[in-house]
C-alpha cells in the first residue's frame, strides 16, 4: 500500500477505521478492552513514510519513523527521549506518528519535538497537505488537529539546534515519565522550553521562553526562568505523583537542562 | 487478550513464515500476534503477561528485530518472517544461548526466559562486538520477577564469549 492509497482509504473510512502503525498505544487499548475496533488502516507497510531526509537544515522525519530509527540521529533531545521509550522492542515498533496522534500528555517523543520547534504535516486525500506547528496541534486532553479524513504524514525539525532532554520517572527502563523536560537552543539563541505530564497536553512555555529570547545565559536568567516555569505549569496529583513534587521538578529540569546548555556553549558545541 | 464480543469480528488471511516453515490462516483482524502464534500455531513457548508492552514475556523475531508479539496484530504479519523461542535449537542441539541459560542457572520460574532469550538472540545476531552498556540494553524490556538478573547477563555474557570463540 502507498500513503496516497491510505489518505484514499482514510477519507473513505474516517473514524469507522482505527489508523494503526506499531500499535503500543492502539493494541494495549485493545488489550485493556478500552476499544474493540473491528476495521483497521494499518500503516506499518508505508516504506514512504518510515524515511528520515534533511532538506534545507531541516530533519524530516516520516511519521512512521520508530524511536529506534529516532535514538540514532544527532539532535540530542529527540535522541534521549526517544530511547527512552519503552524496550527495544517497543521501540523497534512505536512510531514519532504515533507517538503525536495518541497525543498523551506523557508522550517523550512529542516533549522534545515541542521544545525543537516542530512542524507537523498533516494530509487527506481531498485537501492535500498542510504544515503546521506542533503546538498549535495539541488541542486539549486527546483532542488535537487531526481531522478524520488526515493522517500524520511528516514531522519537521531544524537539523542541528543544541538541545537537552530529561526524564524522572520510577526506574531506568520502560520508564513512563513523571516529568519530562526538553530544551532548545538554536543558532540566534533563540531559547525553547517543553514539558511533559504538567497538563492535558504536551507542553511549551511560552512565557519563560520569552524570558529566555536571544538572551546569552547566566545563572541569575536560569533561576528567573526556572521560577517562572514553576508558575506556567498546571500538574495533577495522580498515582505516579504529586502536583506539589512535579511542578518543584519542573523548576529543577530547567534548572539543570539549561546550567547544561550555558557550560557547554564556550566549546562551540558540537553534539547537537 | 481482547474479550469476545457479539459484535462481528471480520477475519483475514495471513501468510508468514515462522521457525522456517510457512503458514497460512484465516484469523480476526484484531488478533493480537501473540495469540496467533499461541492458539492457532500452537506455539506457547511464547509467553504473555502484561499484554501492554512492559515486560518483555511476548518477544520474538519479526524480520530480525525483536517486537512485543502482545502489541503487533496477527495481520501485520503477513508476508514477515517470525523466529519464536522454539525456532532456535536445531532439533536436540541447543543455541548458544539457551545453552549458556542451562550452564549458567540462568531461570527460575522460567516465565521470561524466552523472551529474554529472543532479546538476546537479536543482539548478538546483530553485533558480533558488544559492551556492558549495549548488553544491558538489549534486555532492559525484559523484566524477570524473580530478579535472576545476575545469572541471565552472565548467560548472555557467556553465549557471547562462545559465539565469538566459535
Amino acid at each position: 500500500m502507498t500513503f496516497e492509497q491510505a489518505l484514499e482509504l482514510r477519507s473513505e473510512l474516517g473514524a469507522d477505521a482505527t489508523v494503526i502503525n506499531g500499535g503500543t498505544d492502539v493494541v494495549v487499548a485493545m488489550n485493556h478492552g478500552a476499544i474493540k475496533p473491528t476495521c483497521f488502516l494499518d500503516l506499518s507497510r508505508i516504506k514512504a513514510i518510515r524515511k528520515i531526509d534533511r532538506e534545507n537544515g531541516h530533519l524530516i522525519l516520516g511519521a512512521g519513523a520508530t524511536f529506534a530509527q529516532l535514538g540514532k540521529l544527532h539532535v540530542r533531545a529527540l535522541r534521549e527521549a526517544s530511547l527512552s521509550v519503552g524496550g527495544p522492542a517497543i521501540r523497534n515498533m512505536g512510531t514519532i506518528g504515533g507517538n503525536i496522534a495518541t497525543a498523551s500528555p506523557a508522550g517523550d517523543g512529542c516533549v522534545a519535538l515541542l521544545a525543537l520547534g516542530a512542524d507537523v504535516q498533516l494530509a487527506s486525500k481531498d485537501r492535500g497537505q498542510r504544515w503546521m506547528p506542533l503546538v498549535d496541534y495539541f488541542i486539549d486532553y486527546r483532542k488535537t488537529a487531526l481531522a478524520d479524513d488526515e493522517l500524520i504524514q511528516a514531522v519537521r525539525i531544524p537539523n542541528n539546534p543544541r538541545s537537552r532532554w530529561y526524564k524522572i520517572g520510577k526506574r531506568g527502563a520502560v520508564n513512563i515519565s513523571l516529568v519530562c523536560c526538553a530544551v532548545s537552543q538554536n543558532e540566534d539563541k533563540k531559547t525553547k522550553l517543553a514539558f511533559g505530564c504538567v497538563g492535558p497536553i504536551p507542553k511549551i512555555t511560552p512565557k519563560a521562553s520569552a524570558l529566555l529570547n536571544g538572551e546569552t545565559l547566566s545563572p541569575g536568567l536560569i533561576d528567573d526562568v526556572a521560577n517562572l516555569v514553576a508558575q506556567e505549569v498546571s500538574p495533577i496529583d495522580d498515582q505516579r505523583g504529586s502536583a506539589v513534587y512535579r511542578r518543584a521538578m519542573c523548576s529543577t529540569l530547567t534548572r539543570r537542562l539549561l546550567t547544561q546548555l550555558m557550560e557547554d556553549a564556550p566549546k562551540g558545541d558540537a553534539d547537537a | 487478550m481482547p474479550e469476545p464480543t457479539p459484535m462481528e469480528i471480520p477475519t483475514i488471511q495471513v501468510a508468514c513464515t515462522v521457525n522456517g516453515e510457512a503458514f497460512t490462516r484465516d484469523v480476526p483482524v484484531d488478533m493480537p500476534l501473540l495469540e496467533f502464534l499461541r492458539d492457532v500455531l500452537g506455539l506457547t513457548g511464547t509467553k504473555g503477561a502484561c499484554l501492554e508492552g512492559e515486560c518483555g514475556s511476548c518477544t520474538v523475531l519479526v524480520d530480525g528485530e525483536t517486537i512485543n508479539s502482545c502489541l503487533m496484530l496477527a495481520a501485520q504479519a503477513n508476508n514477515r518472517n517470525i523466529t519464536t523461542i522454539e525456532g532456535l535449537a536445531s532439533g536436540a542441539e541447543l543455541d548458544v544461548i539457551q545453552d549458556s541459560f542451562v550452564a549458567t542457572g540462568a531461570a527460575q520460574c522460567g516465565y521470561c526466559t524466552p523472551g529474554l532469550i529472543m532479546s538476546a538472540r537479536a543482539l548478538l545476531n546483530d553485533r558480533p562486538d558488544i559492551s556492558e552498556t549495549e548488553l544491558l540494553t538489549a534486555l532492559e524490556g525484559n523484566i524477570c520477577r524473580c530478579t535472576g538478573y545476575a545469572s541471565i547477563i552472565e548467560a548472555v555474557k557467556r553465549a557471547h564469549r562462545e559465539s565469538q570463540s566459535s
